[in-house]
This record gives C-alpha cells, sequence and structure tokens, in this order.
C-alpha cells in the first residue's frame, strides 16, 4: 500500500513523541531499531547513516560528556577526577536520553527521506496550505539536487577547457573555488528569469488551487492520522500529569 | 474556469471576442533597460488581431527577446526597464512612462498570463523545478488556475498530443533533451487556452517532427481566433503562412507586409537573417546567404591510414550504468517514476565510427535520439558502459576529461552551460594559459574572439549577450584551443544569418587545417550542405 505523506509523517511525528514521552529505553531501542530496518529495507539507509550520524554522534558525546561526568543524584562513582566524577546512574541517565533522541531523530529522518516530494506537495496544498508555501518546502528539498547538478554543468564546462579534477576531496574542494562564483552568480540570474515564468504561470494567485496529482488516501489512513495525532496528545498528557503526581 | 476545452484540446474563447479588435496592441515610444543610456527599442507600434499569425523578423541583437518578454509581461515596465507609451491588452489601455504618470501602472503577471502565453527562447526557463514528471509540469498552471483534476487530466493529455509528448508524460523535465523540453515549454505555454501566443524562436533545435507538428498546431490555433506571434531570425518555411511579417533592426520596426511583398522586394530583409534550409524554402533558387563551405580539400584518409583522429569501437552507454553522476541527477529527482529493478534502457548500442583529420561528419536524427550524450563522449565527459574511444590513436579510457579537452573542443548544445566567466575575453582565456604562455593565451584568445566578430564585446558579461553571440563565445572558446577534433553540439541553433556565416567559416578553416569535425544537428538541409558525410542515430544505433 502507498502511504498518504501525511500518514507517513503522522506516523514518523507520533512515534517520536510517544518515545519521547514514555522515556523508556527498552521502547527507544526498539523504535531506533524498527527505523533503521525500515531505512534498509527502503532501500535509503546508505542516505540516512551518515545524515543521523551527523546529528547523533555531537549530542550523544555531550550527553555523556554532561551527564556521565556531572550527574549530581549519581551515588555509584566508577571513576573521580575533582569535581567529575563518573557514575552508574549517570551513566545509565546519559545512554537512555541518548536512545530516545536517537529514536526520535531516527523516525523523523526515515520520513524525511522516503517521502516522495511531489505527494507530500501535492497533499499539502489539497488542504488549503498556501501553494507558496508548499512551493518554498519543495524547493528546499529539491535546492540541493539542483544545486548540485549546476555545480555539475560548469565543472563539465571547465573540463572541457583543461580543468583537470583529480580524484580526491581534497582536489574536489581546491576545483570547487573556481565553480564557486559562476555557480552563485547563475543561481542569481536564474532565480530571476525563473521569477517571471513562475508569476506569468499564475503561482501567485490568491484563490484556491487544485492538484494534479492524485495523492492515495483512505478511510482507513484518515482514522489512523487521527488516532496516532490523540495518542501523541495523550502520551504527552500522561507524561505531564504522571509527572506532577510524582513530585 | 468557464471555457471549456473542445475535442481538439485548444480552448474556444467564446463569441465575445470582435475580430477587428487587438487582443494584443503596443505603441513603445522608447524602451530602455536600468542603467543602459540607450534604448533597447524605440518607435514601435503593434497590433495582433484574433485569429492572425504575426512573425516579427529580426537578426540576433535587434530587440526581439525584449519586445517579446515586454508584451508577454515577462519584463514588467519599471522595476525590468523604463517604457514609454502603451500597452493594450484586451481592450485595457496601460500608460507608461511621462512626467504625467509618475510610477506608472503595474502589470499583474498573472492576470497578464491568462490572456498572453509565452515561450521564451530557452524553454528551460519556463520550468517550475519542483514537478517530478512532465505531466505535472504542463498542469502547473492550470493547477494555479483552481481547475478541476478531471478538466485538467483531459487538457494535459490533449496538449500532450498537440505537441508531441504522449509518450513522455511520466519522465522526469531533467531528463528531456533540448528538442522536447522546448515542446514542453509550448505545451505549458498553450494548454490554458491563452488570447495571444507569442513565441520566440520556437523552431529552433526542433526536429522535422517536431516542426511540423508545431506548425500544425499554430494552425489550428490561429483557426480558434488566437492571436499567434512569433519571432524569429531564420525564415523557417512555416513562417510564410504568416497573414504578416514585420522587420525588426536596431530596435525599430523597418518594414512590414506580406511575406510575398517583402520576399519579392531584395534589401527588405537584414543581411542577418537566415534563409529556410528546408528544399520548400524561397531563397532555394538565389544564391543563398551562406554559400556552402564545405572544404574542396578531401579527408586526409591516405595521408593517415593507421589512425584516425578519432575512433569510436563498439561504443555502448546507458544512464545509470556506466556514468555515476548522470544516474545520480535522475535518480533523486525522479525516484519513485522509475521502475525498480528493471535495467536502464541502452541510450547508445555498439555505435563504431571513424574520423580522419581534415572530415566533416554530421550526426543528425530525431529529438532525443541520443545525439548529445554521443558528443560528450568524445571528451570524456561521459564515459562508456562499454567500448572503446580513440583520439589520434590513444584511447581515452582512464584519462580525465581535462587533459583529453587538449586534443578534443566539445561546443556544448546550450551555450549558456558552457559560459561561466564575468567577461568574454575571460571566458575564452579560461584554461589557456595551462596549453600557451600567458602572451600567446592572451593573443589567442583576442584572436578567436575577433574570428567569431565578438572583439566588440570583449569586456561585455556573457549572459548579457544576444543568443546569437552567445553560441558564437561559446565556439570561440574552442577555437582558441586549436583542438584536433571538433565536436559540435546543434551549432546552428540561435544563430543568425550572420552568425552562420563565421560558424561555417571557422568550421571549414578548422577542418581545412586538419581538425577532425563532428557535428550533432537535427537540421539535415545543413548536415548535407556542411559534412562530407552525414550518419543518423536511431534508436541508439548509428545509421549510414
Amino acid at each position: 500500500m502507498r502511504l498518504n505523506p501525511l500518514t507517513s509523517l503522522a506516523l514518523a511525528g507520533a512515534t517520536a513523541v510517544i518515545t519521547t514521552a514514555a522515556a523508556s529505553w527498552p521502547l527507544s531501542l526498539a523504535v531506533a531499531a524498527a527505523a533503521l530496518a525500515l531505512a534498509v529495507r527502503g532501500g535509503i539507509a546508505r542516505r540516512l547513516l551518515p545524515a543521523a550520524a551527523a546529528v547523533l554522534v555531537p549530542l550523544c558525546l555531550s550527553l555523556l560528556i554532561m551527564h556521565g561526568l556531572f550527574f549530581p543524584e549519581g551515588w555509584t562513582v566508577l571513576v573521580q577526577w575533582g569535581p567529575a566524577r563518573i557514575t552508574v546512574e549517570g551513566l545509565a541517565f546519559a545512554l537512555e536520553r541518548a536512545a530516545q533522541i536517537a529514536a526520535a531523530v531516527l523516525a523523523l529522518l526515515v520520513f524525511s527521506f522516503s517521502v516522495h516530494v511531489p505527494d507530500l506537495v501535492a497533499a499539502l496544498s489539497a488542504r488549503g496550505v498556501q501553494g507558496r508555501f508548499a512551493f518554498v518546502l519543495a524547493s528546499t528539498l529539491t535546492l540541493l539536487p539542483a544545486v548540485t547538478s549546476r555545480v555539475h554543468r560548469i565543472r563539465q564546462a571547465q573540463e572541457s577547457r583543461g580543468l583537470v579534477i583529480r580524484p580526491g576531496l581534497l582536489h574536489r574542494a581546491t576545483a570547487f573555488r573556481l565553480q564557486a562564483v559562476p555557480l552563485v552568480l547563475s543561481l542569481i540570474e536564474e532565480a530571476g528569469t525563473r521569477a517571471a515564468a513562475l508569476e506569468a504561470r499564475g503561482f501567485s494567485n490568491t484563490g484556491p488551487r487544485t492538484s494534479y496529482r492524485a495523492v492515495p488516501d483512505s478511510r482507513l489512513q484518515r482514522t489512523l492520522r487521527a488516532v496516532l495525532v490523540l495518542a501523541a496528545t495523550a502520551a504527552v498528557a500522561a507524561r505531564l500529569w504522571l509527572g506532577r503526581a510524582g513530585t | 474556469m468557464a471555457e471549456a476545452h473542445n475535442s481538439e484540446g485548444i480552448q474556444d474563447h467564446g463569441d465575445a471576442q470582435d475580430p477587428a479588435q487587438p487582443i494584443l496592441s503596443a505603441g513603445i515610444r522608447t524602451f530602455t533597460f536600468p542603467d543602459d543610456g540607450v534604448p533597447v527599442l524605440r518607435g514601435i507600434d503593434l497590433a495582433f488581431l484574433p485569429g492572425t499569425l504575426t512573425v516579427v523578423l529580426g537578426p540576433s541583437g535587434s530587440g526581439k527577446s525584449t519586445l517579446g518578454r515586454l508584451l508577454a509581461g515577462w519584463l514588467p515596465p519599471g522595476g525590468g526597464g523604463t517604457l514609454h507609451g502603451f500597452l493594450e491588452l484586451a481592450g485595457t489601455r496601460l500608460h507608461f512612462g511621462g512626467a504625467d504618470h509618475p510610477p506608472g501602472p503595474r502589470i499583474n503577471p498573472s492576470a497578464w498570463g491568462r490572456q498572453v502565453g509565452f515561450v521564451p527562447q530557452d524553454p528551460a526557463s519556463v520550468l517550475s523545478t519542483v514537478k517530478a514528471t512532465v505531466a505535472e509540469e504542463l498542469a502547473f498552471g492550470l493547477e494555479n488556475a483552481a481547475v478541476g483534476r478531471a478538466a485538467m487530466t483531459a487538457a494535459v493529455e490533449q496538449t500532450a498530443a498537440l505537441v508531441g509528448l504522449t509518450e513522455l508524460l511520466e519522465h522526469n523535465p531533467v531528463q528531456l533533451s533540448g528538442g522536447q523540453l522546448r515542446r514542453l515549454a509550448i505545451g505549458c505555454a498553450v494548454i490554458a487556452g491563452p488570447r495571444i501566443l507569442i513565441m520566440d524562436e520556437p523552431f529552433a533545435s526542433l526536429d522535422s517532427a517536431g516542426s511540423a507538428r508545431l506548425a500544425g498546431l499554430v494552425r489550428k490555433l490561429v483557426k480558434r481566433g488566437t492571436a499567434v506571434v512569433i519571432f524569429s531570425q531564420v525564415v523557417d518555411a512555416p513562417l510564410l503562412e504568416a497573414g504578416t511579417w514585420l522587420v525588426l533592426a536596431e530596435g525599430s520596426i523597418r518594414a512590414g507586409g506580406t511575406p510575398a511583398e517583402l520576399l519579392a522586394r531584395p534589401g527588405m530583409l537584414p543581411a542577418g537573417i537566415r534563409y529556410p534550409s528546408g528544399p520548400s524554402g524561397p531563397g532555394q533558387d538565389e544564391a543563398p546567404p551562406t554559400a556552402p563551405l564545405k572544404p574542396h580539400v578531401q579527408p586526409r584518409r591516405q595521408a593517415t591510414p593507421a589512425a584516425p583522429a578519432l575512433e569510436l569501437r563498439e561504443l555502448s552507454f546507458s544512464y545509470g550504468a556506466g556514468d555515476r553522476t548522470p544516474r545520480r541527477r535522475i535518480r533523486r529527482r525522479g525516484a519513485a517514476h522509475e521502475p525498480q529493478g528493471t535495467p536502464p534502457p541502452e541510450v547508445l548500442k555498439g555505435i563504431s565510427l571513424a574520423v580522419h583529420a581534415g572530415e566533416i561528419v554530421a550526426v543528425t536524427g530525431p529529438n532525443g535520439a541520443g545525439k548529445s550524450t554521443l558528443l560528450r563522449h568524445l571528451n570524456g565527459l561521459l564515459r562508456p558502459t562499454s567500448g572503446q574511444i580513440l583520439v589520434g590513436g590513444v584511447e581515452i579510457a582512464g584519462t580525465p576529461a581535462g587533459v583529453v579537452a587538449q586534443r578534443v573542443g566539445l561546443l556544448f548544445q546550450q551555450p549558456r552551460d558552457q559560459l561561466f566567466e564575468r567577461t568574454a575575453l575571460r571566458e575564452v582565456h579560461f584554461g589557456l594559459d595551462q596549453l600557451y604562455s600567458s602572451t600567446e593565451a592572451g593573443e589567442r584568445a583576442s584572436t578567436a574572439l575577433e574570428t567569431v566578430g565578438l572583439a566588440g564585446s570583449a569586456h561585455g558579461h556573457p549572459v548579457e549577450l544576444p543568443a546569437s553571440s552567445q553560441r558564437l563565445l561559446a565556439l570561440a572558446t574552442v577555437l582558441a584551443r586549436n583542438p584536433s577534433v571538433l565536436a559540435l553540439d546543434e551549432p546552428t541553433v540561435a544563430l543568425d544569418g550572420n552568425g552562420l556565416a563565421r560558424l561555417d567559416a571557422a568550421v571549414g578553416a578548422a577542418a581545412e587545417e586538419g581538425a577532425a569535425v563532428v557535428l550533432v544537428t537535427h537540421d539535415l538541409t545543413y548536415a548535407r550542405r556542411m559534412a562530407h558525410r552525414v550518419v543518423t542515430l536511431e534508436g541508439g544505433q548509428l545509421l549510414p
């Protein structure tokens, strides 16, 4: 079944919220594992893992440093250097938080890497989200590929005139210096022309608009979305209530 | 939207319109670009009646594109430039300039665009860039006008049939070839049923099937009451059917009349206008302005019997297999539409070709046949899935494109893809210092600019040059490197008569000096005139 992008958004969002609210490390680990399994099955693991690492590694390291070393409630001391001490409780707390964040981040990343952008834009505009907003969202998500292909074209033009790019990150970075100015100039120049075309095609009309792309939806998916939103709200409410009852 | 699509997919405009009342008229005393002292347009009075075809002919740099964009609302007076005069659309006249209207009225591009369809010279600039398929791109304007899905689907199908895109509806627009992209731009302009359609060089880069289809579409639109205006520097055969020809030179209308009247009086059309290269053209009996320049020297097959200057051996290629980058680009933007698991179709299938020094070989074929893909293999920008490419008897596999470029010069299909520097001189100079001493590099750059007639624009910005000059500048960057193999992708597109003569002379001279020339063109007549040998690329294979 092809999911409506709003359904997958609701799934990812609710998962992230509920996992955070539940704050239970077995659940967090299960969710993170499930997200990774989905990514592997969907063939997006290769792109997802570097992005996840970029977000999670610094976050988890700072959690470990903060809570692992300076956890006031910790009393089972493993090692101690002056005021800094590693406690079992601190480590457990840091790991629990790390698992929680990893689960939420992975769930949202799986969504953003697997969502089909045109479907999302169509689903949003069908729900009355302003065309401009939907366009900005779509442009943001397609900006990187567009810039990449533009750099590629400029580089091809330069290679055709004798620019030799040796393999390796350093060489590429040096060569990019030559492409940066043409890239920026051409993007600005193109933006001007593109704006005229978009305006003439009625893009800034304020009235209602329709969508050519039919986004799959069903009663089941609509119900599921409602249930997910309710569940997430309930989880947050329960957490707040329990928190208050506990103190 | 109250207007209904009829069975042929073109909207009727109803009975409200008066055939004697122009849909669009303009009185341009002057139009000046910001920061530019001299007006680019002056003394132009135009009126376009329903159900007529008007052709504005003018050489490159005459102001055609500026006039077209001004009429289409793409260059709104105010921000885009200063207009003294008026524009009148469907009975509403807007006066611009003059002391009594200090700020001047503003054109609402969206309201203007509902009545005026426009196909710019660069078809890629029409694309919204966020649509994943040709069908959605066609529907973009209708979505913004809140047309219902059933009507939209019907309109998309009918428009696709009209412009010849039915097979490509589910393709990603970024994958289209140059000619296919132009068809898409035309489709986007006509789908909403504008009352006037303005097209800037619409026949450029269309193959013969595409041209015939566009000519048919224009006839249909005119019959239904649309005013069609075509700006051109080439007298393509379909333009002979126009009711009125206007001659634009140096920013003003120099002459007007029926095609027969203007063709009968010699000297009425400026030298820069190209005559039809098709067999039915009127210029056929007279000496064409650009005489065949096929070098009289025969290719030096005997002199170098062992090694052709360029040789392709059993070359095969498919996107997504041999080359990393095209595959990535396509995958990212259109992933969901590609069937999983099926191997990508082969664009080139076992192509063998030998080109000797001094020989000119033309490769022709329909839009989307893979001509540009083939050419990009010659200097190593694309690498074959299988097969070999030999330049001067040496295989180029493993040699970086930048090194192959010392011997192979490639003229890109879109000059704008080839130009990236700030001035024309810097553009030609790029990379020359690797081959020559700095004095010689400077001399070569200046000579190359002179060869293509752009010495006067050496310090101009490439983007601001007219399309024909951009093409010539790109050619100069190739010629300056004195390559032994010259690969030209659609070199004639966007060139006016003067530019074509420069191209012919340059290609002829290069071949006489011993360069092997491979030129790709959709224009069979040009291919026959220029080349020693014409081969056709169709279905991924070369046919003699």
